[in-house]
Parts: C-alpha cells; structure tokens; sequence
C-alpha cells in the first residue's frame, strides 16, 4: 500500500530522498517494477480505478530468493539520535532494517564483507502504517519498537538560585 | 659579491628559521592548575588561629543557614591574612571543610579572584598598577616601575631573595585620580614620582611605616582634589539657616 | 553544595514527610489547569505552557536553536550564547534557553539580527578552538563542526597566522576512561554541571577567569564516578574523548545497531557501533522509562572484553585432564554418550546471570524432555512462603520512572549507586527535584544524596514492621512509599525472613495506602535476566540442584562459580555453554563456545520486569554459535529435538511461557497482589539472628568486575587501577559533607 525509495549504501546515495507515501491509486514507486504496472493508470481511466482492500503479498514475483524472505525478520523502529550530538534530524522517520547476518573482514582491503544481499538495505518511512504494509507485501516478518520520545520537562533558569530548594547550583 | 652572498646566507637562513612551534601567549604568570610543591601541598600545615576561628564564626553567622558558602571569600581572605599572604592548598581545603562545600567550589572562588595569592609572596607584596591612567598619569606607571625594578633588584612576579618584597603587575585598583600608585600590602601610595617611590622602598627596608595615600607627587594633596588647588567649596562650610528666609 | 542542606537534612523526616504529605493533599485537589501561552515562532502560533522557555517553545514549533551549553536533562547555565534569537520588540538577541515565554511573544529564528548573532558567537568560540578536526575524535559528530558549517561565516577574519594568539591549555589526567585535549574545550560547563547534578561528584569545576579560564580538576584527581563516561557524550566538542576508543574509528564509518546492555538488571538501551564484526564501542540511547540518555560506565566500556579470554572453539577435557579443541561433533558426540546413558533425575541445567531468554527456554525445554525438572539460576531467591509463584514478588513493581513520583524510599540492603547506576541516578534526580525522603538500611555508603541511615541489622527490619520504629510512622505517612530490596542480602542463610519482613511490610502500606495502584514492593536484582529465568520457572539458587548430586551438568553462562566439583556426582559431566574462559569453562569437560550479547537477537527481562530485545551487532567469533542454536542442535543429537527451527519459533515459545515476553519493551503488570498477600504470612515466632543487611557491592572498585566480560576488559582492569591509585592521592579522598 505504500512505497519507498529503497537506498542501497554507496550505490544510490546521491539520489536517496523520502518520497511521501501517497495511496496506491497514484503511488509512485522507485525502487520495484511491479507496482509500475498499477501505477500507469491513464488519467482518463482513474475512476474506474479497483482498490483491491484485501492483503496484497508480492513477493513471489519481486524475484527476491525464498532464502531472504522466509528466513528475514524486519525489525520496525526509529533510529534513535546520536547520544553524542544535539540535533534531532535522525528521529524524524521509521525505519525498517534486517536481522544481522555474518560479517568479515576482508583480507584485501579490510573492508567489511557481507554475504547477505539485505544488510545494507535502508528503507525510511513516514510511518510505521507505511512500513508494516511495505513488509507485509514483500512477505518478511516484522516487528515493531515503539518509538522512544523525550518528554520535555519543564525549566527555569531562576531554579538555580532558588532559595530552599535542592535544585540550587553550586556551579553557576 | 662576498657581502652579497653573506647577505643572502643570512636572509635564507632567517627565513628558514621561522619559529615551528610557539608556546601560547600567556596572559597571566600564574598558574590555574595547582602542582604540589614543598611548600604547598595538601599537608602543608595549616589552622586557622583561635582568634580567627571567631572571627570566621561571626562571618558565617552574617549569612542565613544554609548558605554558609557565602562566607568563602571573607575566610579565604581571612586565611590569606593569617598566612603571610599566600593560600595553600591546604589553606582551601580548611576553608571547605569549615563551610560545607565541596573543595572543587573553593578552587574555583581561589582562582578567580586574583587578590588570593596561591604561591608564596614576600613580606611586602608590591602591587603597581599599569592599566592606562596610571600610565599616563603623573609621571606615569612605567617609569615608577622601574624604579621599584631599579630599587628591589627583582622583574614582575618575582621575590627578592631575603623574601621581603614581590612585585606584582596588576590592572586598575581604582586610584585612578591619583596616577601613578602601588599598594604594598593594604597600603595605597598614589601621585607617585620615582623619588618617592625609593623612599618608599627604603623605607620599609629599614623597618619604618611610610606614610600612606598621596605622596609628594601632587603637593602632598589631601585626597583627590585637584592639581592645582580647590576650585569650589574653597569658603568654610555655611551653617545651619543658610539662604533660609529670616521670618522662619 | 547540592547535598549540604542543613534545612532539609533527612533527620527531620517526621517534619518532612508531613511537609510532603500537606503539598500531596494540596495537589490531590485537582489544580486549574494552566492557561496556555501564546507564542509565535517565526509567524508560527504554539500554545506552550507558562515558564516553558524560548528554546523549548521553538522546539515545540519544530524549530531547532543551536546550542552548546543548553542540555535537556542539566541545568541551564545559559553561557555560550549559541541560542540567541531575536525577539520582536526586544533590544537586544535574547538567550532562548534561558528566557521563559511571554504572551504573544514573537520570535524570530532565522531573521538577520538572529543569524548576525550567531555567526559572531560562532566567530568568537572558534578564535580559540584549534583547527585539529582531522586528528580529533569528535569529527564527524561534533556539534561545534556542525553549527560552524549551518550558522558560522563562510570566510575567516582570523589573520594571526604565525598562530601567537590561540589559547592553549593543558590537557588534564581524570581517569583511564575519558581523554581530554582541554585546548579544545569551549567552556559550555555541560560536564560540570553532569557531574554535580546527575552523578553528584563535585569535582569538575572551572579554574581561572577570562581568557585563561580551564575546564578541570584543578588537581590532579580521579572523576571518580560510576558513570563518568557520559561526559563524552555531553561534550559538544572534542574536549572530552574517550580513552579506550581514541582514534580507532570514525563514527561514519560505524555501523549503529540498538540493543540492549545486560551489564546489570536495569537493561539499559544502547548503540553498539560496529565495524568489521568489531564492537568498537557503546553509546546510550534514549528511554525515558529506564535509562533516560546515561549509561553506566561499565556499560560502555566493558566491551573490550568481548575480545578477550573468548571461546572461539569446543572443547573436550582429554584423559590428562586437559582441554583440547576439539570439532562440534566430536563434542556433541562426547555429550550423547553420557546423557543417553544417564537417568533423566540426574541431568540438571544451572543458568547464569547474563543468558538470554531463548536459551534459557531452550535448555529447560530440553532437559525437560530428558526427564529432568532440575534447572536453577545461580543467583538465590527465597522460596518461603508464596516465594517466586508470583511474579510481584521478585520484580520492581513500581518500576524505574515510578521513583520520580515516589516521596519516600526504604533502601534494604542495597547500593543502588553501584548496582544499578541509572536507578541511583533517577532516585537522586528524584530528590533533587522533590521532597523526597531516602532512608537505608544497609550499609553507610556514599549514595551520592543525603539519606538518613538506620543500621544494618535485620531487627530494625521487624521493629518498623511491628511500629516500634519512628521510621513506620513516616512510612504510614508518605502518599507513595518505596521499598527497594536489594538482591545481595537475599543470598545468604535465612535470607527468607528478610524477603518476609519486607514483604509483610509493603503490604501493609500498600494495604493501608490511599493510592489505588501503588505498589510499594520492589526487588533491585543485579543480574540482567534473573527476571526473565523466573518468569521462564527455573529455580532460584542451586542448593536443591546440589542436594541431588546430579551426574550431567549443564552450565549456560553460569561463572559467579557457585557450583563446585565436589557438589556433583563423582565423574559427573560438566557442560558447559558460554562465551568466556571464566569459572565455568575451567570446571567444565565439554566446553560449548557461544555468544556474547552483542552476538545474537535475544530478549532480557530487566528488574521491573520489562521484557527487551538486544539485536545482534556481529558474529560470534571463531566457531561459536548463538546458544539457543547449540541447544536445539545438541537437542538432536540428544534425540528430543526441539520444536523450534527459527527464533520466531522461540520467541513464539517464549510468549506460550510467560505473556511478558509478548510485548517486548513494555512493562507486563504483575497482578495477583492481594492473592500474593494472602499467601504471605507474617512470621510471629522469634527469627534467628540473620547476618547484617549489606549489599556486596561498597566501592567504586567493586563496581567495575562484576561478570564474565568485563572481568576480561582491559579498561575495567585499568579502572580497578586508578581507583586503587586515587586511594593514594591525597587530593582524591573523600570529603567530608
């Protein structure tokens, strides 16, 4: 029901950007050809458009191997910010990543090899609707991590010279 | 062409030899970490006297409970006084300990303030000031201070060998009016010359008290009046039922 | 200064407690809520409410102020200026962390005056900030690099190229786990303000004034703090750095997995950074409900012992009583033999502290099937009266964020601040912000807080039970009272009367409380997932295991070496499956190489009882495998193999076990408080004399090696080494408060 710009590290960097994800009558899709065939709806025609409201599972024909999609579990999140920088950019969408496969070192370079087609996946949603639906279509089991907020907390400036109170600084 | 070949030897080799690496320009000759020293070192003995352990009480008892760390600078002050000038470390450590606050807040308020020393310091510390009106007042600061230089034998921040004097450079004490002056201990001595500035010196050396506030530079003046004589309020001070009207 | 209140010393508790109790009554009236404040953020309205300040109302309007001093979770100190904004009808840019909103204020975040101020406040920290980026560990994630990039100048008025101006400081020497180039250091006072507010160690500071101002000790001390390390996240710049990651990676380079620490029972949630199947370090990450955005620091420095003493390869003791590597099979082989030739009654399983659920489900599972009943942790637990059947006895009922709302806490034999770090951190929180009331029995330890400490010996426990104790009226009354057992004093002898006592009382304050749902009772455990092998029914302790002299074995991840040769079967087979040469592997004849918990997708419970997901970061090293993988394969060569092929399959076991485990991340109410009343009887009969409520852990030094990895860690050695150094320096003793 939704769709994405799937970004594939180093390759399609440059051109990785969120795409809204809009309802399927006039989705766009980067990344999978089988959608194109629904989305090249003639304008003309898109009254007579068919919402199918039933689930829609791709993944036989997407030509992912059976490997990667019986045996993957998607975990749902939100990236959490960088404990060590204040800015909040990272937080700000949901993300789908793979469960770890093995990794090595590679003897020529020392570079970091993977023999799993999907670890370098990373697919950004607006939200997790979006992502659940993109999981179910593509048929990997998937889970949810709620997302974590700060709750703000109310501050003064004056509460460091309180009088009485043990909020009073000895650093000022 | 011999010359002209040592000259260009030269200039190559100054340019060659610019400096690779230079420390940072300091702006203070003290130092704002503490290293332990024979004589200044966390066991370095120190206790306040018993007089001024009373005196310490009453001036914790100036503030409201609680808020004992107010009293930091009057103690420290206090322990400056009882040690010959100089905090140790050991000197801060009492002063946490007697007001309840961490000793990290007491390094703080010790380093900040330049009036503590936290080295030792002669007998008679020499404060000159050079910030700009004493500088260009009177005789102005800078030959004043060479004087003491000429006088004491020792260069800013330094100690005479017998410990009777430092010397200190410092910004403005607030005499301005009456440029150039140094303070020696809580003394001030304004409208300096250099002539006073020895007798000053000799003064001490020879064990007398001299005479504090202005000195000859400005005829011996009272206070901060002008050079040149009052210019108002010369007539002795009317009393009272001046300019009132005589019915009343 | 924070813990020197003469007026709010807890030996007034009675005054404080009724204090507390008169504001409760008050606020129990419901207050008009407060009128929202109307501001406008760049032409955008937001209704805030009164006292919220500019930057929190901007941030509420989706706008971000750079800042470098400004922290969410410290004090506003409001001077590096970075925040300036530009208010309409304000002479001058104003400080948005410090200026509380007023009515129909106008803010303007991106107007010239705003960006003028910036850049000049940008110009000025970087006149004195060297240009090292490239050697410093900071970049690529350093707020200075960042802002310098969004709101600095394009060009440099900065002409003293023969370099004479820049100011240069000393660095400093404050422990083996935090790196500091002071040259760098732009004077934000986030690491003060850290270490006296939230770690409660005074002992950063500034020194000097002006230009020669520094960040530091002033002597060359220790920070001597159980969560030091944080710091290097507070670090705007890249003044503080940490030791043990110094110039190892770049943080682009790393890959960021979100899991869960199993260092100690609070399950704090981290960022493994990765790279090339190599843990390069740990960072925290946000969770408001346990560890907010601190970590302790054996949480994020242990991990260097992921890398060592690990067991890359099975094991079989040899005929000379040796070790040799050996191949799996010929382990697995080594195991089938005995088992098939032994009675079900003497296989049994001990667990460790550090197991995950899946192979904890996994080894009950299997040695159920082998007609065995006999799995235990090698932590203890009573098990007098209704002991673990219910699950509020053994958990921490009110949870961590619970404590914010507590107003009083009975602290029984433990120390929280080095048990469980982040709970002491939201506990001294708590009584910052509050009136809160601590009191302990246990040991006079410095909790980093004033509490008033009532002995250590177990009969003030049934004098306050029994009213006898000034401190029962104080309980009675505090509107939400805690009681924190610590799970140190329930390993010795008679622990059982403690558990009681403590029990019996928190149910007769939550019986007599007026808060419906407040649970009073909580159990703080030490090990990452005690609760999670309890909630899973495997016994606590090993005593009954050893009463029945078992002849098979099995130690998952089991080194606090509780069990001995000697309380087994002669010849009996020991198996052990683990991931560190530690106590289990030397006493073991097969030896089952497995994974650390940045290995494997597993699930801890942590204290409160909340179930969490660690997700693997890399692979075990060398043959190892993930345990609950070596248990279903060994399981076959057993021949009862498990119905599970794939982790949905355990993790669908899991829930069939326990409904904790099927919502990961929340909180699984433990219900059955007043059933778990009815089954707890107080004992009337005099108690024999039970040892002093002391918890195990009393120093710093203590805290750093608690379990297998960081036993191996080479920073925590480091640690224990600066802590015995700073025992020596006179600048690093206590002071007296």
């Amino acid at each position: 029901m939704a769709s994405a710009v799937v970004r594939l590290a180093g390759r399609l960097r440059s051109c990785a950007r969120l795409v809204n994800t809009r309802p399927m009558s006039s989705a766009t899709s980067a990344a999978g050809s089988t959608e194109a065939a629904l989305d090249t709806v003639e304008p003309e025609h898109k009254d007579i458009t068919i919402t199918v409201d039933e689930k829609m599972d791709i993944s036989s024909f997407t030509g992912v191997p059976d490997e990667h999609i019986k045996t993957r579990t998607v975990r749902i999140f939100v990236p959490a910010a960088n404990a060590m920088q204040s800015g909040t950019f990272n937080p700000r969408r949901w993300r789908m990543e793979f469960d770890e496969r093995q990794r090595w070192e590679n003897p020529l370079m020392g570079w970091s090899s993977t023999g799993d087609p999907l670890s370098n996946t990373e697919v950004n949603f607006m939200s997790k609707e979006d992502a659940i639906a993109f999981c179910e279509k593509n048929g990997w089991d998937w889970f949810i991590e709620a997302e974590k907020k700060p709750t703000p907390k109310r501050k003064s400036y004056g509460a460091n010279f309180s009088w009485d109170k043990r909020t009073r600084r000895s650093t000022k | 062409m011999l010359s002209a070949v040592c000259k260009s030897l030269v200039s190559s080799t100054a340019r060659q030899l610019r400096a690779f690496h230079r420390p940072a320009a300091a702006c203070s000759d003290k130092l704002f970490v503490h290293r332990d020293e024979p004589n200044n070192n966390s066991e370095t003995p120190f206790e306040f006297s018993a007089e001024n352990i009373k005196r310490s009480e009453v001036i914790i008892a100036n503030y409201p409970k609680g808020h004992e760390a107010a009293a930091c600078i009057p103690l420290l002050d206090l322990a400056q006084r009882q040690n010959d000038g100089w905090l140790p470390i050991s000197a801060m450590h009492r002063v946490a300990e007697m007001l309840k606050m961490p000793r990290m807040r007491v390094y703080e308020v010790a380093t900040f303030y330049t009036m503590f020393n936290r080295e030792p310091v002669g007998k008679y510390f020499v404060q000159i000031c050079t910030t700009t009106p004493c500088m260009l007042g009177g005789v102005g600061s800078d030959v004043i201070l060479e004087a003491i230089k000429e006088n004491l034998g020792i260069g800013v921040g330094h100690t005479t060998d017998d410990n009777m004097f430092t010397l200190a450079e410092v910004e403005c004490l607030g005499a301005c009016v009456n440029a150039p002056m140094v303070q020696i201990n809580d003394d001030y001595y304004e409208d300096l010359t250099v002539d006073d500035m020895h007798r000053i010196l000799n003064d001490i050396k020879a064990g007398k008290k001299p005479k504090a506030g202005p000195q000859s530079g400005q005829n011996f003046r009272f206070a901060s009046e002008p050079k040149t004589g009052l210019t108002s309020l010369t007539e002795p001070p009317t009393g009272p039922g001046f300019g009132v009207r005589a019915d009343l | 200064m924070l813990r020197l209140w003469p007026l709010r010393q807890i030996s007034r508790l009675q005054n404080a407690i009724s204090l507390t109790q008169q504001a409760c009554n008050k606020s129990s009236v419901p207050a008009p809520s407060p009128e929202l404040v109307e501001v406008f953020v760049d032409d955008k309205q937001v209704f805030v409410e009164p006292g919220t300040t500019v930057l929190q109302a901007c941030a509420a309007a989706g706008v971000e102020i750079p800042r470098f001093c400004y922290h969410d979770r410290l004090s506003i100190a409001g001077n590096c200026r970075m925040c300036l904004v530009e208010v309409e009808r304000s002479a001058k840019p104003v400080a948005s962390c410090a200026m509380p909103v007023m009515k129909g204020m106008k803010v303007k975040t991106d107007s010239p005056v705003t960006r003028k101020a910036r850049e000049g406040v940008m110009e000025f920290l970087l006149v004195n900030h060297p240009l090292d980026c490239p050697i410093c560990d900071q970049g690529g994630e350093c707020d200075l690099q960042d802002q310098s990039m969004a709101f600095g100048s394009d060009r440099s008025r900065f002409t003293d190229n023969a370099f004479t101006g820049k100011r240069a400081v000393e660095d400093k020497n404050i422990g083996p786990l935090i790196k500091t180039i002071m040259t760098r250091c732009i004077h934000c006072t986030r690491c003060i303000r850290f270490a006296s507010e939230i770690a409660g160690v005074e002992d950063l500071g500034t020194s000097g004034r002006g230009t020669e101002m520094q960040v530091g000790t002033y002597v060359e001390k220790m920070f001597k703090s159980e969560m030091s390390g944080n710091v290097i996240d507070l670090c705007p710049v890249g003044a503080l750095t940490s030791k043990p990651y110094a110039f190892t990676a770049r943080p682009w380079e790393n890959r960021r997995i979100e899991s869960v620490d199993v260092m100690d029972a609070v399950g704090s949630n981290i960022v493994v950074c990765m790279r090339s199947n190599e843990v390069m370090r740990i960072l925290p990450r946000l969770n408001e409900d346990i560890n907010e955005e601190w970590i302790s620091d054996k949480t994020r420095f242990a991990y260097d012992g992921l890398k060592r003493q690990r067991l890359t390869t099975p094991f079989v003791r040899s005929g000379t009583g040796e070790l040799v590597p050996a191949d799996w099979e010929s382990a697995f082989v080594k195991i089938a033999e005995r088992v098939n030739a032994t009675d079900g009654d003497l296989i049994a399983g001990v667990a460790g502290g550090q197991v995950d659920a899946e192979a904890l489900i996994a080894l009950k599972d299997m040695l159920n099937r082998l007609g065995s009943e006999s799995v235990c942790t090698e932590e203890k637990f009573p098990m007098t009266n209704s002991g673990i059947d219910f699950r509020s006895n053994y958990i921490m009922n009110t949870t961590i964020s619970g404590i914010e709302e507590s107003d009083l806490i009975l602290l029984v034999g433990t120390n929280p601040r080095l048990e469980a770090p982040l709970v002491n951190a939201r506990i001294r929180k708590t009584w910052i912000n509050s009136d809160l009331c601590v009191t302990v029995l246990g040991a006079p330890v410095d909790l980093s807080y004033d509490y008033q400490y009532l002995g250590d010996s177990f009969e003030l426990l049934t004098d306050i039970l029994n009213d006898k104790h000034p401190l029962a009226k104080g309980l009675k009354e505090a509107s939400k009272p805690m009681i924190i057992l610590g799970s140190a004093v329930l390993q010795g002898e008679n622990s059982g009367a403690i558990l009681d006592t403590v029990k019996s009382l928190s149910e007769k304050l939550r019986a007599g409380s007026e808060q419906e749902d407040w649970k009073v009772f909580n159990v703080l455990h030490t090990q990452a997932n005690q609760v999670g092998a309890l909630d899973l029914g495997y016994a606590p302790g090993v005593d009954a295991m050893k009463g029945s002299k078992p002849s098979v074995l099995f130690l998952l991840g089991a080194d606090a070496g509780t069990v001995k040769r000697e309380d087994l079967y002669e010849n009996a087979l020991v198996v052990y499956i683990g991931h560190h040469g530690d106590y289990g592997a030397q006493i073991a004849d097969v030896v089952l190489p497995a994974a650390a918990y940045t290995e494997k997708d597993a699930v801890y419970v942590n204290t409160e009882g909340r179930a969490q997901i660690g997700r693997q970061a890399v692979s075990p090293p060398g043959m190892a495998r993930q345990d609950w993988k070596i248990i279903r394969a060994l399981s076959e060569m057993l021949g009862v193999t498990l119905p599970y092929d794939k982790l949905s399959d355990v993790r669908a076991r899991l829930g069939e076990v326990s409904p904790t485990f099927n919502h990961a991340g929340q909180v699984e109410d433990a219900g059955f408080f007043n059933l778990s009343d009815s089954a707890t009887v107080p004992r009337k009969e005099s108690r024999p004399a039970v040892q002093p409520l002391s918890p195990a852990l009393l120093s710093l030094r203590d805290f750093y090696m608690t379990d297998p990895i960081s036993r191996a860690s080479l920073t925590m050695a480091k640690c224990v080494q600066a802590v015995d150094d700073a025992e020596k320096n006179p600048y690093s003793k206590p002071e007296q408060s």
